[in-house]
């Protein structure tokens, strides 16, 4: 790996000021565990990194006036052990929990995740099916940026060169609801998502659903929404409903699996995930955590 | 005297667990060598087959911290175990990607690989192979033009103007004629792909000339002593001065077996006299430049009478061996001699061929070849057990094989308790009991297999053995056996400590150093148990009898009232007498006279199997006695399978082995659930994924999966079946490889049994079982 | 770019120059002599290098060292001053290892959890010790001996 400066600033002014200096010949560093790696093999050469675990502004997970927000600092482990995301935001929780493993989950943040907008990565679905948005800043102002349009493309989000991601914004929801994050892997262990669901439905027979590694980026399913809105959920149109969702994704064949493998599993999965969310919404199970596929 | 086993047979933890579990053990990365220590990076070829036209190292040189620059034409000679096949840098050619071109020592890792990168090197692509049809067909590029000229073990036979590096034959019996009595027939083609030993450690290597001339290598090795062989005969040194030290090896599995980037490290320290050079590979060079498991077409057909009886089978299999053989052709050849399967069939004809192909070298791997023909096998007789209207365990125990009957070879078969083990696996799988799961999307399938393996070694491998007794009454035991994890340093302290009386305590076993330890062939083919294991014993004997011979002298009580019980020795007539060893065996037994009789007491200890003869009659395979004995075993699944996604879940597997006699059954049983898991692996997710250009896609963890703890069953149950082998230790005979091999076929033949699907290539993903599932082409055939 | 690292190395204060780019693992192995956290694979995948960073575990191969300035860093030698813990008396007990060489960074793991969760289920023990592999035992003395520190604990009203 080369050389690089390291700084470790106190105050996010400081970072932003910095950034807006040295531009793309930076790199923001939080828990690090797709940077290094990346910087490792040489993907991504930086001049400077300013490491972001120095500002204490972007730590903690916070209820303020219909939203909860997640400081940039916040590692998945944190979520996990937070009750609010556990009861609030199970989907979230669920990707949070199957994301690598403990030992990449105590440092790795569901901000760096979404910046560095893998395909695969588990934060993206959750956040498009809540109507998420994603806090930015910059030495010239602030922005929020609705989780759908965050996302651009492979590795490419909607962020400018001098700007930051401080954190994520998600709305609480009001009354019953229900949700999942079910995870397409080679197996149980570690290992990045061939596929993802959240689903997210209440009690008025609403329902989101948002897919991750099936598309260049995280997408809504807005047709097998629009097909279930209003309706009361059973087998059969949530079987409708997940071949609509196909028409929203365009999964491509990889070593991990073949598009027409993605495509039968989306299926099957965004009928579990639409099955398990009533379920849950209505009777508490399947349990947290249950493996669905 | 008492008659029954003190130690042997008992259970005790293992001799190195302590060191292991506080950090103590120290791995060979983890010995400190000071500042003198230089580091090696290599650079690697991007071709599968190339010609090498020219190697400009002039920048590499200038770029400061750089202490040596190697190439090929440095080192011209050819080296291999039984084919001498491989350079240590590429001469003229590359032959798969990945091969090492260029070597640099530098200062620090960082300097290296920055003055690899300046290497240039021109290459002119030649046309590749990655397949072993490709490889046989008669217009195919030579990959080793040289073939004929190449040094060779007898008992191969290379077929030079071709890519065929050896071909092993068998012809007994008529075949033909087999066919005509059979009833029924199946036939099918199989397809097994490269898989990664995946050790945690990689490969690693210290290596130091000093300027005494004397070579001194610290190797993460399970070969000490072929090492040293190899590194004296090609730098034509004296064996005396090359010294090769074991430190604990963080796995093995055959990957460490012979010799690979050791060769190279040593290069290095020539270069550099007086500096100790350290060669690491990473995770990715691990995958393409230590070595990985023989990949394999193979086409199998197996001829029934009504009665359920084999009469004949021919089986042909093309390996491919990947650019060199000079390992991988014994895995060809001892799988020629065996790819009948566990069952005594009167016609036999087997074409064995190693086949060169530009994909990376392949050579032993735990099972040795016999993982991947058992796929074949043991799918054959499920589908004939279903076409025939048997049971499949049924129709293995007809046709088991049972000592005395002849072997594919027509040598007698050894004594096994090859039906108590079927009939054991089945009692604990429940066999014939229907289950079904709660979930309505899934179904629970079994599936069985049957199996055998034999060591598959020179006719004239050997073990060899010192013991030496300290003041204490302790003992070193001096071995050149190696511990991969298997429980080999505890298998030999029992045994030394069962023959001389000793609690374990009093007992040391230590790790190779071919400066001290005496020879052993390798740490190979699950035999040291076995081989290594009777050469302690008879050193321990040796060390006997000169106890009681100073026994006798001091004492006067003759030899055969005298026993050694309790770290000490006993008489049968006077049960008051025990002399401790504490007392004597160093200071040796004083006198009346005061003078002393005795002196430090040291035993030695060899084997060597005297019956083996590798020399067949090439067209045939027979008149020969090529392997010492088999070991047989069974193994079965239970799995959930989800018929939507073709995802499974092992619930509960149960497997039984013969292993003769178990030294310590505890940790055989570990070496049951380690294999099974292992081979649950190559079963369901590993796969060495290659581009079209012979570019590994996952050669890392992100891609190539082992299995985690997640993923392994909740139900184990490792069986110990004991039908004592006659020239074994107490009876034992070696079982650790032989794990691994009924998971394949009994994972597949549990998702046939379940849905109907018959997978004839591993793994047997969820994506192949929904794809195929419904298609008639992969629908198995019934009565 | 060169920094003096000061932090806190099982239990006693260091001090150490290291560039930017050098990885945590590495300065802990070749420059302080800490040798139990392993290279396995380099991208945080295989868990042989696990170290306790303030009380969590963390993969020193895909850590910078400059990132511990002023942390407490536990690796394997550290937990050790009584002697063997709980933990690793239930590993020796059980068999729990064959090579070793995943040993240390399994300790590591299992610490951290019963740290957090003293008498953890079997699936909890598991889904804990996912992102450490083992090539030889097959997980299953290493799931026992972590069933028997559990119960322990229980028994123990921990």
């Amino acid at each position: 790996m080369e050389n690089f400066r390291y700084l470790k600033p106190a105050a996010i002014d400081k970072a932003l000021s910095l950034k807006k200096e040295l531009g793309s010949k930076a790199r923001f560093l939080l828990g690090g565990t797709d940077l290094f790696i990346q910087m490792d093999k040489g993907f991504v050469v930086p001049e400077t990194v300013i490491d972001l675990k120095g500002i204490d502004e972007l730590k903690g997970i916070e209820k303020k006036d219909g939203y909860v927000y997640v400081g940039a600092r916040v590692t998945w482990t944190q979520l996990i052990e937070s009750d609010l995301i556990r009861k609030e935001f199970p989907a979230l929780w669920e990707a949070s929990d199957i994301v690598a493993s403990v030992g990449v989950r105590n440092t790795g943040t569901l901000v760096g995740n979404i910046c560095n907008a893998v395909p695969s990565l588990e934060g993206g679905s959750p956040l498009l099916a809540y109507n998420a948005a994603v806090l930015v800043k910059s030495s010239q102002g602030e922005r929020e940026i609705p989780a759908a349009d965050f996302f651009t493309g492979v590795k490419k989000t909607a962020l400018a060169d001098d700007e930051m991601v401080t954190g994520v914004k998600i709305p609480v929801k009001n009354g019953k609801f229900g949700e999942v994050y079910v995870k397409m892997g080679r197996y149980e262990g570690e290992d990045l998502a061939q596929a993802g669901v959240a689903v997210v439905v209440d009690d008025k027979n609403n329902y989101r659903i948002a897919l991750n590694a099936v598309a260049p980026t995280p997408v809504r399913a807005e047709k097998a929404e629009a097909l279930l809105s209003g309706k009361k959920l059973d087998e059969s149109l949530a079987e409708k409903a997940a071949e609509l969702a196909l028409e929203s994704i365009s999964p491509i064949s990889d070593i991990r699996s073949s598009k027409e493998y993605r495509l039968h599993m989306c299926r099957v999965m965004v009928k579990r995930a639409l099955m398990a969310s009533v379920s849950r919404m209505e009777t508490g199970k399947p349990a947290l955590n249950t493996r669905l596929i | 005297m008492k008659e029954e086993l003190k130690v042997v047979g008992h259970n005790a933890v293992r001799l190195d667990i302590l060191e292991k579990v506080t950090g103590a053990a120290e791995y060979t990365d983890d010995l400190a060598f000071g500042p003198n220590l230089l580091h090696m990076a290599v650079l690697s070829s991007p071709h599968a087959h190339a010609k090498i036209l020219s190697i400009d190292t002039s920048e590499a040189e200038k770029l400061p911290g750089v202490h040596a620059v190697l190439t090929g034409k440095d080192f011209p000679e050819k080296f291999g175990l039984y084919l001498k096949d491989k350079s240590i840098f590429a001469v003229d050619r590359v032959r798969q990607v990945g091969e090492q071109v260029a070597g640099v020592v530098a200062s620090t890792y960082e300097i290296a690989r920055n003055a690899c990168k300046r290497i240039k090197v021109e290459y002119e692509v030649l046309p590749e192979i990655h397949d072993p049809y490709d490889s046989i067909k008669e217009d195919a590029i030579l990959i080793h033009p040289d073939l004929g000229n190449y040094e060779i073990e007898p008992w191969l036979d290379a077929q030079p103007g071709t890519n065929i590096a050896h071909l092993r034959k068998i012809r007994k019996g008529d075949v033909e004629k087999g066919f005509e009595e059979a009833d029924v027939i199946v036939e099918g083609e199989y397809h097994i792909p490269h898989v990664a030993h995946t050790c945690i450690e990689t490969h690693i290597s210290v290596s130091k000339f000093s300027m005494d001339g004397r070579l001194t290598m610290w190797n993460s090795t399970q070969s000490p002593h072929t090492q040293r062989n190899i590194m004296a005969h090609s730098l034509g040194i004296p064996h005396k001065n090359v010294r090769v030290i074991a430190p604990p090896i963080g796995g093995g599995f055959g990957g460490k077996a012979g010799i690979s980037m050791e060769v190279m490290a040593a290069a290095g320290a020539k270069a550099c006299p007086g500096h100790p050079v350290k060669l690491r590979w990473t995770r990715e060079e691990e995958f393409y430049n230590s070595s990985q498991r023989t990949g394999l077409r193979n086409k199998v057909k197996m001829g029934f009478k009504k009665n359920g009886k084999l009469v004949a089978i021919k089986h042909q299999m093309f390996w491919d061996v990947g650019a060199s053989a000079e390992y991988g052709s014994n895995v060809v050849n001892a799988t020629g001699f065996s790819a009948t399967g566990p069952y005594y069939i009167p016609n036999v004809y087997i074409d064995s061929y190693a086949c060169y192909t530009n994909n990376p070298i392949c050579s032993a791997y735990r099972g040795f070849g016999y993982s991947e023909f058992s796929f074949g096998i043991e799918s054959t007789m499920d589908r004939a057990a279903k076409k025939m209207g048997f049971d499949p365990v049924e129709l293995r125990k007809i046709n088991a094989i049972k000592e005395g009957e002849g072997v594919a070879y027509d040598v007698p078969m050894n004594p096994n308790g090859l039906i108590e083990c079927i009939d054991k696996v089945a009692k604990e799988i429940e066999w014939g009991k229907e289950e079904k799961s709660d979930d309505p999307n899934k179904i629970i399938a079994k599936g069985f297999a049957s199996v055998w393996k034999a060591p598959a070694m020179p006719a004239n491998e050997s073990s060899s053995a010192f013991i030496k007794f300290s003041e204490d009454g302790s003992i070193n035991v001096l071995v050149s056996g190696m511990d991969l994890g298997q429980g080999f340093l505890t298998a030999m302290a029992k045994i030394a400590a069962e023959v001389l009386g000793l609690t374990l305590d009093k007992v040391r076993v230590e790790l190779p150093d071919t400066d001290r330890n005496p020879y052993e062939w390798q740490t190979v083919a699950s035999h040291v148990t076995w081989s290594c294991g009777n050469a302690v014993k008879r050193a321990a004997i040796d060390a006997k009898n000169k106890i009681l011979d100073i026994v006798q002298r001091a004492h006067f009580i003759d030899k055969s009232q005298l026993y050694l019980e309790d770290n000490g020795v006993k008489c049968t007539t006077q049960e008051s007498f025990f002399i401790p060893y504490s007392d004597f065996v160093i200071t040796g037994i004083q006198t009346e006279h005061n003078t002393w009789i005795g002196g430090p007491i040291l035993g030695s200890g060899m084997f060597m199997p005297e019956y083996t003869n590798a020399m067949v009659n090439p067209e045939t395979g027979l008149g020969g006695h090529p392997m010492v004995h088999y070991t047989v075993g069974a193994g079965a699944v239970k799995i959930e399978i989800d018929k939507e996604t073709g995802r499974i879940k092992v619930l509960k597997m149960a497997e039984a082995f013969d292993l003769g006699k178990a030294i310590n059954p505890d940790l055989a049983k570990d070496q049951i659930v380690g294999g099974f898991v292992q081979g649950m692996g190559t079963a369901l997710w590993e796969e060495c994924i290659f581009d079209e250009k012979g570019k590994m896609l996952n050669d890392g963890f992100t891609d190539y999966k082992i299995p985690t703890i997640l993923d392994v069953p909740r139900d184990m149950n490792p069986i110990l079946v004991e039908v004592p082998q006659p020239d074994g230790p107490y009876g034992a005979r070696g079982h650790s490889e032989h794990t691994m091999i009924p998971v394949m076929p009994a994972v597949a033949n549990a998702v046939a049994n379940g849905l109907g699907v018959r997978i004839t290539d591993v793994p047997v993903t969820a994506e192949k079982i929904v794809m195929r599932m419904g298609k008639p082409e992969f629908m198995e055939e019934k009565k | 770019m060169n920094h003096t690292v000061k932090f806190n190395l099982n239990g006693s204060p260091v001090e150490v120059q290291v560039k930017s780019n050098e990885k945590l693992l590495d300065v802990l192995r070749d420059k302080l002599g800490v040798t139990s956290p392993k290279f396995g694979c380099g991208v945080g995948e295989c868990g042989a290098c696990t170290v306790l960073i303030d009380g969590l575990s963390v993969r020193s191969c895909i850590t910078f060292a400059v990132e511990v300035e002023g942390k407490n860093v536990v690796s394997l030698e550290g937990l050790q001053a009584d002697g063997p813990t709980k933990i690793q008396k239930a590993f020796i007990k059980n068999n729990a290892f064959q090579c070793g060489f995943c040993a240390p960074g399994f300790v590591m793991s299992a610490t951290e959890l019963i740290e957090k969760n003293p008498s953890p289920t079997e699936e909890e023990i598991r889904h804990a010790l996912a992102g450490n592999l083992c090539r030889c035992t097959g997980y299953k003395n290493i799931v026992d001996a972590m069933n028997e520190v559990s119960q322990e604990n229980k028994e123990e009203g921990r």
